[in-house]
């Protein structure tokens, strides 16, 4: 059985699509664009172009979509260099998934007053400048909520617990890691809970894995690692199987289930979520492309049609000031007995 | 009294900044000295040993290797996928692979270096690009995953091969200090090993000797890709998930263990057993840096650059002074033996 959350997102979209008759975008009209992943070679990545290319064929763009990213020790330098290229070569819309925080900020302005639209999807820019609108997977307060239920019930409701995260840079993952610390304290329910430390494996096994073994070593009562991350959370799967530690420290996060099944079923990482990320790069594709066109205005309150996935809203966003999103949601849980059908 | 030689005071010297290391952190975190200290820092050594001894044999022929880390990534990723649709490979076979790919991705750079004559901190930079974006090419955005891995190769690093108490001497650790010291033994009595230091040394003088130094060089580097290859194969064997950052990074480590090691980073001195050494020590501070509550994430790299830094100037200070005080000694002891014998 699969459980869904993000119900508020359910109904938040529900009371808007009274008010206003949502939009359909005309498909058929030539825009370039381009979709920028933090780098090239993940997974997740390659899924959300999956998605993006979909929506191309079925918006029957005639222009092209590109899939272009820096190579992965080039990043943020990457980024900066194929946003300031895109506004120089005039596309319609750049889709980024951001890995350099505030620094893109000035070439996505300028791309902007180029007349490209900047659509930020996965990671956003931190302070929102040069952005027209962030395609948000999940709402960051609801990863919170997600991460802090899987500790609940995994921890039995009490006890130390660690986060590793990916680098101390990535907008998403602060964002995580502050909505899991404000629901601790927050709720009652989760008193018992003690975040100990959080720690960075820059998204690289070998990084993650010590890190995890790290935290092992640091913090003898250490009951689980919650890693919102899909190298971090497998890398430290696999360095609790390796010591023989998984009865002792077990992991969660945010995983992809065909890395993390044999961990959730051999019980070292008995929990775990994620959303779509197809869905988020067809998504993100729906609203460049409209933005791009002029069909969307990008104003708050605006509903519009993402093809197969419905209606959606364009709306405040609650985490940063200023800036606008669109929330897909909602959140997938893993565990024993739906993982092996999520990972064929 | 028995003289001990430069190298040798050189690797008594890191010994001893390796127990100064481990002390000061002993006394800095709670429950740090154990056996477990041991089991994990041998583990992560296993690999930085065999790309410490790479860049060594690079950097004694007065060159640099910085796409060591690539080769490492993808010779990770190649066996992976290798061994993905081949189940069945032998072992031999398998690590034979390892050593192919690496070694041709050294050929490469040997060759430009060697014989068009390109500086090989040029070479190995645009190299390193190039094989690191190779691999996300060849990759397609695919990772491997452990549960396609064949249990032999999972299970290898971890395999216990003896213990004493809980200290656990691991297979991956136990091959590598072996490799680290057929190389040296290789280094010290080879006629053809000993070219990499005359080369180093003095490539003018070394090509009057009669030794040819552009084959000399492309050696360095097919040996030095080949062991980078099979530390791309303790890799996959360790870390099980390969995506194509695997080994960003080790370009550097492999560097600093090196040169803190006490190989001379303008050529021709050194050894890879000071390597070795310079590995252990760079994953201990790496590790311990981790634990140390006094350090945040964000200052923990200038920390460990900060450390890496005073401990080869103090290396270098403490190499000078012994050596002066020998001098003095030297001088001091010489007129005794004249006098004494008639």
């Amino acid at each position: 059985m699969i459980r869904t959350l993000g119900l508020a997102a359910l109904l938040a979209g529900g009371a808007t699509m009274a008010l206003a008759q949502a939009k359909t975008l005309t498909p058929g009209q030539e825009v370039d664009m381009v979709l920028l992943p933090k780098f090239l070679g993940i997974l997740v990545f390659d899924q959300a172009h999956e998605g993006a290319q979909e929506a191309h064929a079925e918006l029957q763009n005639p222009g092209e979509l590109l899939f272009q990213g820096p190579t992965p020790e080039n990043s943020v330098a990457g980024q900066i260099e194929i946003m300031t290229t895109a506004g120089t070569q005039g596309v319609g819309a750049v889709m980024l998934s951001n890995n350099a925080g505030d620094q893109i900020v000035p070439a996505a302005q300028a791309a902007q007053q180029a007349g490209t639209k900047v659509v930020t999807w996965d990671s956003p820019i931190p302070n929102g400048q040069g952005e027209d609108i962030f395609i948000a997977q999940v709402d960051f307060e609801e990863t919170g909520r997600v991460m802090a239920d899987m500790a609940h019930e995994i921890m039995g409701g009490e006890g130390q617990f660690a986060v590793l995260s990916a680098s101390p840079d990535a907008a998403n993952q602060n964002a995580w890691i502050a909505s899991l610390e404000e629901v601790l304290g927050a709720d009652e329910k989760y008193a018992n809970l003690e975040l100990v430390e959080t720690v960075y494996g820059n998204d690289q096994s070998e990084e993650s894995y010590n890190r995890a073994l790290a935290l092992v070593d640091s913090h003898p009562d250490l009951k689980l690692i919650m890693a919102p991350t899909t190298v971090g959370i497998q890398a430290a799967a696999k360095a609790m199987q390796d010591e023989g530690l998984c009865e002792q420290v077990k992991v969660s996060g945010l995983g992809l289930p065909a890395e993390m099944a044999s961990y959730t079923l051999n019980g070292c990482a008995p929990q775990f979520a994620l959303w779509d990320f197809r869905d988020l790069g067809y998504l993100t594709y729906q609203v460049a492309y409209g933005l791009a066109t002029g069909q969307l205005t990008g104003e708050e309150g605006e509903t519009f049609v993402a093809g197969r996935m419905g209606e959606y809203t364009i709306e405040a966003d609650p985490g940063r000031e200023g800036a606008k999103r669109v929330l897909m949601g909602p959140f997938t849980v893993y565990t024993a007995e739906n993982v092996e059908g999520a990972a064929n | 009294m028995t003289r001990v030689s430069p190298g040798a005071l050189r690797l008594l010297a890191l010994v001893l900044v390796l127990l100064l290391v481990g002390a000061f952190f002993a006394s800095q975190i709670e429950n740090y000295l154990n056996a477990r200290l041991f089991n994990r820092i041998s583990s992560s050594v296993a690999i930085v040993a065999l790309i410490a001894c790479a860049q060594t044999l690079v950097i004694l022929t007065r060159n640099i290797d910085l796409s060591l880390g690539a080769v490492v990534g993808f010779t990770a990723y190649g066996t992976g996928a290798l061994v993905t649709a081949v189940p069945d490979l032998h072992p031999a076979l398998l690590a034979l692979a390892a050593l192919g790919i690496g070694a041709g991705f050294g050929l490469v750079n040997g060759l430009l270096v060697a014989y068009a004559g390109v500086p090989s901190i040029i070479v190995t930079l645009a190299t390193m690009a190039i094989f690191r974006s190779a691999l996300v090419e060849f990759s397609d955005a695919q990772s491997i995953t452990t549960d396609s891995l064949p249990d032999w190769l999972v299970a290898f690093p971890n395999l216990q091969l003896f213990a004493i108490g809980g200290v656990q001497f691991r297979a991956a650790f136990v091959a590598a200090v072996v490799i680290v010291i057929f190389v040296h033994l290789a280094l010290t009595r080879l006629r053809p090993a000993r070219a990499l230091y005359a080369v180093g040394s003095n490539p003018e003088a070394a090509e009057m000797a009669g030794i040819d130094v552009r084959r000399t060089v492309l050696a360095a580097f097919v040996a030095a890709g080949a062991l980078a290859g099979l530390a791309g194969l303790f890799f996959l064997a360790r870390f099980g998930n390969i995506t194509v950052v695997a080994g960003l990074g080790f370009e550097l480590k492999s560097i600093a263990a090196a040169v803190l090691g006490g190989v001379n980073i303008f050529g021709g001195a050194g050894t890879v057993v000071g390597a070795l050494i310079g590995a252990i020590l760079v994953d201990l501070i790496e590790n311990s840096l981790v634990r140390w509550d006094l350090v945040s994430e964000f200052w923990r790299e200038a920390v460990l650059g900060l450390l890496i830094l005073s401990a080869v100037t103090g290396d270098a200070l403490l190499m000078r002074r012994l050596q002066r005080l020998r001098i003095r000694r030297d001088k001091a002891a010489a007129p005794v033996p004249k006098e004494a014998t008639p």
